[in-house]
């Protein structure tokens, strides 16, 4: 009775088991468009919102670092976009900087991050990310590390703050001395 | 961007900084239940910290080896539950035939440990994190290591608690609640440990 | 207990009051302490939780006499990641925001206590209609308890309510509560208050 038992066993679990596949292949083919069309509009309005006047998004390279070139309309590059990744508080966070002409900020956008939900998640917030605007890499330090610097860091989130500020004067060191 | 010389910072930030009890809230449920006394959180803690590195080792190999060659990511919760249940099972076993004295001791909480948060989350957040073999073995190593000394310590000062003068309302599991929270603050006070 | 009528509504109650998993199982916290910092997760958790509740214990109650003992526990445990897998990539393609900020937790629901609670302890043994309403019961009990403690760390934490400031802008919030301490603290306190209530009426 025993090895019957065992037999019955491994059917239904295989059964089940293979059910179960099916199901989720199916789900998941279903899904897959739906979420990569998700994130392609979402990487879209991120480039959007840093360069409103943007005609074209085109991807190019330079000494070997990626980065997107915002054309206008009549071809000329208006600026650049980088992605960087910096380490944060809960895990990486990905950032997209935009340039203007002169290697200034334009604007700075997070576009992934695992930081704390109501805490470090406000560097999100235009009110922090705006300080970065028009800056050079020597003033891009938080207050509490030198105290006649610019940005300052949000209360609560030091750490998530300072991650975003290392990772924009990265960039810019990167560039000047870089390219 | 995580190095092999990263090693022990990711065994610390496992351990301490992102605590999985404390600050992540993984493995709860057997927490407050086992820490009543300090024997079983030894047990508990033990045997979290044996399963929770096989398991992830093994949930690790079988989805970079199995699952993502094979687009098949989609089936990786259930693959890793499913991973985890028979190791539990397999091993429980092993320990009952070949070495009976160590399953007297902690043998029970092994079942137990199939619905422990903490060890799915774990084989989870290696994969989310991209580690590589050794840095995932690390790394679930930091957060067992971390529900073991989390459990044991607080065992030990829920032991002390029994005989003190609480509000009748507050007697078993509330007082426990707010002793994590104050263990959680003092954990918090890790994070500024690495200036990264 | 399998003396149960065909379809009974005390058994939906029982999940929100009587047997609530959080406050008198004490089951499945971990998601709830974890999403509880902001209102809109919490629910984004509960509905999950309540879907994939009632979907498994549909699927369990109806397999529930072809399945042999001693298999059972992998059986369940394969339709509950099935429904918990579907959750995640619906989330992940309708409502992105949502599923980022469920994040690990999502699937985690898997080992979830109350979801294998009750499909071992009820669904393997009552009726599909009943199974459905404790689903659904327990479901919504569970999304009652997360909803009151994300209100009350979104609150006095952040000052906003479902994102929306309502303590004006003036209000300094206790930063503590959207911390993993405040969660502790709150549940500690929602505990203690239902000891109390439970003491109270045994005096009656």
């Amino acid at each position: 009775m025993k090895k019957r038992d065992i037999i019955t066993g491994i059917l239904v679990i295989t059964f089940i088991s293979a059910l179960s596949g099916y199901l989720l292949a199916h789900v998941y083919n279903k899904t897959k468009p739906k979420i990569e069309e998700v994130k392609k509009v979402e990487e879209e309005k991120l480039n959007r919102e840093i360069f409103p006047d943007g005609f074209k998004f085109e991807e190019k390279e330079i000494n070997g670092v990626k980065y997107l070139s915002v054309l206008n309309e009549n071809g000329e590059e208006i600026g650049k976009i980088f992605e960087v990744k910096t380490m944060g508080y809960g895990g990486y966070i990905t950032l997209k900087i935009g340039l203007d002409k002169e290697n200034k900020i334009k604007r700075i956008k997070i576009k992934e991050h695992n930081e704390t939900p109501g805490l470090g998640s406000k560097i999100t917030q235009d009110s922090f990310l705006k300080q970065f605007i028009g800056k050079t890499k020597d003033d891009i330090y938080l207050k509490k590390d030198k105290t006649d610097e610019k940005i300052d860091a949000i209360t609560g989130a030091t750490i998530s703050s300072r991650a975003i500020v290392e990772g924009v004067r990265k960039l810019l060191e990167k560039i000047e001395n870089g390219k | 961007m995580l190095n092999e010389t990263n090693l022990f910072f990711i065994f610390l930030s496992a351990f301490l900084i992102n605590n999985i009890l404390l600050i992540r809230f993984l493995g709860l449920c057997s927490f407050i239940g086992i820490s009543t006394n300090i024997k079983s959180s030894i047990g508990m803690g033990i045997a979290v910290v044996f399963v929770t590195v096989m398991a992830c080792s093994l949930s690790w190999a079988v989805y970079n080896f199995l699952l993502a060659p094979f687009h098949l990511e989609y089936l990786r919760t259930t693959t890793f539950i499913l991973t985890i249940a028979s190791f539990v099972q397999f091993e429980e076993m092993i320990i009952r035939k070949k070495l009976p004295a160590l399953y007297r001791a902690f043998g029970i909480y092994l079942p137990l440990i199939t619905t422990n948060c903490a060890i799915l989350a774990s084989a989870f957040l290696g994969i989310d994190y991209k580690l590589s073999f050794i840095q995932n073995l690390f790394f679930s190593f930091g957060i067992s290591a971390g529900y073991c000394f989390v459990i044991i310590v607080f065992a030990t000062i829920r032991e002390e608690i029994e005989i003190a003068p609480i509000p009748e309302s507050f007697k078993g599991v509330p007082i426990a609640f707010i002793l994590a929270a104050l263990m959680s603050l003092a954990f918090l006070g890790f994070k500024g440990l690495f200036k990264l | 207990m399998e003396n149960r009528k065909l379809i009974d509504f005390k058994v939906f109650l029982n999940g929100i009051w009587r047997e609530n998993p959080i406050l008198f199982i004490m089951l499945g916290l971990c998601p709830v302490l974890a999403v509880s910092s902001s209102v809109k997760d919490a629910l984004g958790m509960g509905i999950s939780v309540i879907f994939i509740l009632t979907g498994s214990n549909l699927v369990i109650s109806l397999i529930r006499k072809i399945v042999p003992n001693h298999v059972r526990i992998p059986v369940f445990i394969v339709v509950i990641a099935t429904f918990v897998t579907i959750t995640d990539y619906i989330l992940a393609a309708y409502s992105p925001q949502i599923h980022k900020n469920l994040g690990v937790y999502l699937p985690l629901i898997v080992v979830n206590c109350i979801i294998l609670g009750r499909a071992e302890g009820f669904a393997s043994k009552n009726n599909v209609f009943n199974s459905i309403l404790d689903g659904l019961g327990m479901g919504i009990g569970f999304t009652l308890i997360i909803f009151i403690i994300s209100s009350v760390r979104e609150i006095l934490g952040n000052g906003t309510f479902m994102g929306k400031l309502i303590l004006g802008e003036n209000f300094k919030p206790f930063l503590i509560m959207i911390m993993p301490p405040g969660a502790f603290l709150v549940i500690g306190i929602l505990i203690a208050l239902k000891q109390k209530l439970e003491k109270g009426k045994k005096k009656c």
